[in-house]
């Protein structure tokens, strides 16, 4: 057949006949026929984002012809929706906490499903197999890894327990060491069961603090329309990009009449047709930090894959094809990719056009030099009993969320700009883009549906003004989403530094003066240029007390693929250089490293003393009144457990670390402290909005931003543990500029603490209005004796009324009104979070390949308001930190082109090479938190780079100080004299 | 995706050869590698699934792999020898191995392909249908004649073999492979990530007259040494 051709297959049982192009594939077929749970990860089968059952195996829809399914079976997850409950497999990844983005849920249903009617009784081995070819960046597998179990004893009749975290004793009384006792063994239970250890100071509580399920699992798990490429619209236009395949060039010219005159196609933009308005689009508060560099469409290309021109047309084919006929001229520059080189003299400046403000040093490539000091370093070093001095190499890695980038905009009824959009940052890119579209905010709104992960890569306004330009100018509705090679080479990545530390230590082992100089790489724009590299020296200057401390930075221009936000956002770089660090550093004087590292990490009431004097609210030491300090620390507990659980004592024993059965073998473990921060005091702001409804429910709006990562869960438990009643009675709407309040966005590890204070305090006004009501029906003359409970409001006589009653009686009866309340919160307090990370390895010293056996990670987050998707976080921040120390990377030629821009070649981990992961939560009281809770997202990057180089070096006495830890880089340490 | 032209699927053999001459047509066994192609262009492609091919039997002393037999069923199958199946199981992930056809992976000669090295030492011969059967071997040398289909590959199921890899992770496509059999006291060894196919090289010097292209997962001269040392470590496992 050559064009359109008729194929039926038998789809959920039911035979449907369908017109298809022969390019077709199975993907867009069934999305075509609703089937809106077989997801995009890229055009190559290898996310098992868009798998199915073929003929009853799981296969990837992507790289089926819909012409190639001609008379097969097809199943998807919509063929178990059936009635308004879950299918049993669809119910234990709910239960299990199995789902954070849920992009992939359908598949991983699936996959069960086939697995299970072939083995009611799989394996993990035989699980894990079906899970590889479903990438996951969000839950490290764990978690699925049980649902299928679980569902697998629920289909074969046994009756299981709820799942929930396991409660275990600590080891310390919260504050003070214990000595390490190898014969303590740690208690059993499955990876996938979070450990809690319990802090006496924390109240029991009826829905903060318990393993609830997430509010979206139902639509998740079910495939329902949740995300930005779920919802059609009629008179879509397709938009593709032109990008351009030069590191460094000046547009001469650029003839898009070819373009143009293709039938199907609508409007081809580039710099010769848009406006000049210059802006930075990393999705920040208001000012954003300078510079502003960019512009929607340049006349010039500063990175393979940069903007060149935007097509929209009415099929994603005459797209594409527009865009091979639009005609470039370019003058190709020369490059420079490697942020040693940025400064030297001869360098090709980046950005030699007049209009950019805020770059530090033009000419120089320099775009910032951020300088922060206390005490007097140089003097403390001039006296020092010791010195030592390291220099580390971090690398560029990529967010990778399984669903691209995508948006879709149009022009609604009343002549305002609305956008749907993949993104962190609703606020923040209605504000940013109004600029670049001529338009006024107020006649801007931003949606965010569900996203399929973010990670920091979607805390950008990176194609939210293309499509919106493309819809102003063809006044049709426009999608872009960015396939996967794009993905690599056009959004967003993890900063690549060089690092050096310079430490001075006295005789008694005690830090004096610590001196950090980073040299950062933000590619051509400076996107988050400012405030990645000030994170960087925040982290890698506030673990340790030292009375002298100085943070010297330069951000320079390079021509690789644009770094940005990445979860962890500047610490991961300064963790691994600082850990690595001082693990040296107690080698060299002969300490043990945990002593070593205990004697000076900051305790409760240490000052946090280069915070104040960093970042875009910097201040200078005579305008503090007084440092922040540490408020509450779990450190001593995490330590305890975390070193327990990995059974510490190991790392000493030469016949552990020398296997005499395998002589290639060499095996170590690893620690590293990890502290990080909760949201970014002074700036980050939530606002929450509450309102009764007839049924006593309520209906909760905030603007925080869920990635997936079940911050709508988390905020809704904190209003229903206010209000006394059951988290569904919660019904949570988030992220829409026009519906909801404000929010800074989903980034910082801020959510929980501001937003979810911001829901604290909105429920508290609603819970005090409440009372008030309740008072008038149960004729009490004091409301603040009445206490909400299990859906009702007692009096202290034991009477009581529903809060329907409630309802009903403001909402109808007497004295009517909407009972409601709105509150915001910003906090002057960072409290910072701890953990201790520990890795196990072994280093093939033959082949210098090194396979992570173990991960454990004790972290004290404060209360974990839901520890099920609070040790998610950690588990998947694991995942993304593993591939960080171990196998991602991003490689480019001599011209900037990367050369692995697919997964696989690009290695993230698969669910069938994942080591074991344990994670333990220690609970502490911060009292500056909701329910006191301190932040948990993106202290798990931390320390798992430098755990695992720690572990290296214990394993073979081999330090290497650059990422990541492949093969023949391990193999070319271990055999360089 | 590619843009494809025109899609056919055959009912035989012979209609399928009639169809494959045409240079402009090219065979579509599970698709993973035609359908994967990033670079939209014209063709059209003759889709190989109504010929039944993908039948796995004894027949004599050897066995039969039909070429569209996916590396799903060789795994699942137990005529196949079980390292074999366990380097099938590891050639793709679950959701691709379900698609993925012996007789693709064949065609597309991926030099990191440990199951087609498992092949080759399994003394692997290629049945053609419109060219003479020849040895895997001359065929990844060669390539597949034009117009001519993969119809089965015929291996010697016997002797003991093992592999050994270096990887960046667990269940990476390995940098370099060694793939190890012996019959009796006779041995053969071939590797991956050393040449441009997976090849069979000589056991009592692995190395000789190898030259691997390096990329930045290993170099030239990184891959030799882990020749060197897999061939060993494989060796001396089925020793």
């Amino acid at each position: 057949m050559t064009k359109e051709h008729s194929v039926t297959i038998e789809l959920n049982g039911e035979a449907v006949t369908s017109s298809i192009r022969p390019s077709e594939n199975l993907r867009d077929l069934l999305r075509r026929h609703g089937m809106l749970s077989v997801k995009f990860g890229s055009s190559s089968g290898e996310t098992g984002a868009a798998a199915v059952l073929f003929d009853g195996q799981l296969a990837s829809a992507d790289i089926i012809l819909a012409a190639q399914a001609d008379g097969h079976a097809v199943t998807t997850v919509e063929s178990l929706n059936t009635e308004r409950e879950l299918h049993p497999i669809q119910a234990a990844f709910a239960a299990t906490g199995a789902m954070q983005s849920g992009y992939s849920a359908g598949a991983m249903v699936l996959g069960t499903l086939a697995l299970l009617k072939r083995n009611a009784d799989p394996s993990e081995t035989e699980i894990r197999d079906m899970l590889s070819g479903i990438l996951d960046r969000e839950t490290a597998y764990v978690k699925p890894v049980e649902a299928v179990k679980r569902a697998a004893a629920v289909m074969r009749g046994e009756t299981t327990e709820p799942f929930a975290p396991l409660i275990i004793k600590p080891l310390t009384d919260g504050t003070n060491p214990v000595d390490y006792d190898p014969r303590r063994v740690a208690p059993v239970a499955p990876r996938s069961v979070p450990r809690l250890i319990p802090s006496r100071d924390v109240p029991e509580m009826t829905v903060v603090g318990k393993p609830e399920v997430k509010v979206d699992a139902v639509k998740l798990a079910k495939g329902n329309p949740a995300f930005t490429d779920d919802f059609e619209m009629r008179g879509l236009l397709y938009a593709k990009m032109l990008w351009s395949p030069h590191a460094h060039a000046r547009i001469i010219a650029i003839d898009d009449s070819a373009a143009v005159a293709l039938p199907g196609v609508h409007a081809v933009l580039h710099y010769g047709n848009s406006p000049r308005i210059k802006y930075a689009s990393g999705g920040q508060s208001w000012p954003n930090p300078h510079p502003h560099d960019q512009v929607s469409f340049d006349n010039k290309v500063r990175h393979v894959g940069d903007r060149v021109a935007a097509v929209a047309a009415e099929t994603v084919e005459i797209a594409e094809a527009a865009v091979g006929l639009i005609d470039v001229t370019y003058e190709v520059l020369p490059a420079i990719f490697d942020e040693r080189e940025a400064m030297l003299p001869g360098a090709p400046v980046i950005h030699d056009e007049a209009d950019t403000e805020g770059i530090f040093d033009r000419d120089r490539n320099i775009v910032h030099e951020i300088k922060a000091e206390r005490g007097d370093v140089e003097a403390a070093f001039a006296k020092a009993d010791h010195v030592f001095e390291q220099t580390f190499r971090v690398h560029q890695v990529q967010p990778a969320p399984i669903e691209p980038h995508i948006s879709v905009a149009w022009i609604d009824g009343d002549e305002r700009m609305v956008i749907r959009t993949a993104t962190q940052v609703p606020f923040h890119t209605r504000r940013m883009v109004a600029p670049l579209l001529d338009m006024e905010i107020k006649d801007i709104r931003v949606i965010k549906p569900r996203i399929g992960g973010g990670f920091g890569a979607k805390q950008e306004m990176l194609i939210e003004d293309i499509v919106a330009l493309l819809a102003k100018s063809t006044r049709r509705p426009v999608r872009l989403e960015l396939t996967r090679e794009e993905e690599f080479t056009s959004s967003r990545t993890r900063h690549p530094q060089t690092i050096t530390y310079r430490t001075a230590v006295d005789n008694d082992g005690m830090l004096v003066a610590q001196d950090m100089y980073v040299l950062g790489n933000t590619g051509p724009y400076g996107t988050h240029a400012y405030t990645v590299q000030t994170v960087t020296g925040l982290r890698g200057l506030s673990s340790y007390n030292a009375p002298n401390k100085r943070f010297h930075c330069n951000v320079v221009y390079t021509n690789i693929p644009v770094p940005g936000a990445y979860r962890g956002y500047g610490a991961p770089q300064a963790e691994f250089a600082l850990e690595s660090h001082m693990e040296d550093i107690a080698r060299e004087i002969g300490d043990d490293v945990i002593e070593f590292k205990r004697r000076n990490w900051v305790k409760v009431g240490s000052e946090i003393d280069i915070a104040p004097h960093l970042g875009e609210r910097a201040v200078e030491e005579e305008e503090l009144e007084e440092y922040p300090r540490v408020g509450s620390s779990g450190i001593e507990e995490c330590v305890a457990q975390a070193m327990r659980e990995v059974e510490w004592h190991r790392r000493d024993d030469p016949s552990w670390v020398q296997p005499a059965d395998r002589p290639n073998i060499r095996r170590g473990i690893g620690f590293a402290f990890c502290m990080h921060g909760t949201a970014i005091p002074f700036l980050d702001m939530g606002g929450c909005s509450i309102k009764i409804n007839d049924d006593g429910s309520f209906n909760m709006l905030v603007g925080a931003t869920d990635l997936g990562t079940g911050a709508d869960t988390v905020l809704g438990q904190i209003a229903a543990e206010v209000l006394g009643v059951r988290l569904d009675d919660i019904k949570v709407y988030s992220s829409d500029t026009d519906m909801t309040p404000f929010d800074t966005g989903a980034y910082a590890s801020s959510t929980t603490f501001i937003s979810g204070t911001a829901a604290f305090q909105a429920a508290k006004v609603v819970r005090d209005r409440v009372k008030e009501r309740a008072a008038m029906l149960l004729d009490i003359d004091i409301p603040c004796t009445i206490e909400l409970r299990g859906g009702r409001a007692y009096a202290p006589d034991g009477r009581s009324v529903s809060m329907e009653d409630i309802a009903l009686d403001s909402l109808h009866t007497q004295e009517q009104e909407q009972i409601m309340g709105t509150a915001s919160h910003v906090s002057p307090d960072c409290p910072p979070p701890f953990a201790a990370q520990m890795a196990e390895i072994e280093v093939d010293i033959e082949t210098g390949q090194v396979t992570v056996t173990k991960l454990v990670m004790a972290v004290d987050c404060g209360v974990a308001i839901n520890p099920i998707t609070a040790s998610g976080q950690v588990e998947g921040g694991m995942l993304q930190a593993l591939g960080y120390a171990h196998c991602e990377e991003y490689a480019l030629d001599d011209d900037g082109r990367m050369l692995n821009d697919s997964f696989g070649p690009y290695k993230i981990y698969r669910a069938d090479e994942m080591p074991e992961t344990t994670v333990f939560l220690v609970q502490t009281m911060e009292d500056s938190g909701p329910f006191g809770a301190k932040a948990v997202a993106e202290i798990p990057k931390d320390g798992v780079a430098p755990a695992v180089r720690n572990a290296i070096l214990n394993a073979t006495g081999v330090a290497i100080n650059e990422l990541p830890f492949t093969p023949e880089r391990v193999w070319n340490a271990i055999h360089t004299p | 995706m590619p843009l494809i032209a025109a899609y056919h699927r055959p009912d035989t053999i012979d209609e399928a050869l009639s169809l494959l001459d045409n240079s402009e047509r090219i065979p579509l066994a599970g698709g993973t590698i035609i359908n994967a192609d990033r670079e939209p262009s014209d063709l059209e492609v003759v889709d190989l699934q109504g010929l039944e091919l993908d039948a796995i039997e004894p027949v004599g002393d050897r066995l039969r792999i039909g070429a569209t037999a996916t590396l799903a069923a060789v795994t699942d199958s137990e005529h196949v020898p079980d390292t074999l199946r366990d380097l099938a199981r590891r050639d793709q992930p679950a959701s691709i191995r379900s698609l993925g056809t012996v007789g693709g992976t064949i065609a597309s000669a991926d030099p990191d392909s440990t199951f087609v090295a498992a092949l080759l030492v399994h003394d692997a011969q290629v049945e053609l249908a419109g060219s003479d059967d020849t040895s895997l071997a001359a065929l990844l040398d060669s390539g597949i004649p034009a117009g001519a289909i993969i119809t089965a590959v015929l291996i010697d199921p016997s002797g003991v073999t093992a592999s050994r890899a270096t990887g960046r992770t667990p269940a990476d496509t390995p940098i370099v492979s060694a793939v190890a059999r012996t019959v009796g006291s006779t041995a053969t060894l071939a590797l991956t990530g050393v040449a441009t196919t997976a090849v069979i090289v000589a056991p009592e010097d692995p190395t000789d007259g190898l030259n691997p292209p390096g990329d930045f997962r290993g170099s030239s001269a990184y891959r030799l040494h882990l020749a060197s040392i897999l061939s060993t470590r494989a060796l001396e496992a089925v020793r």
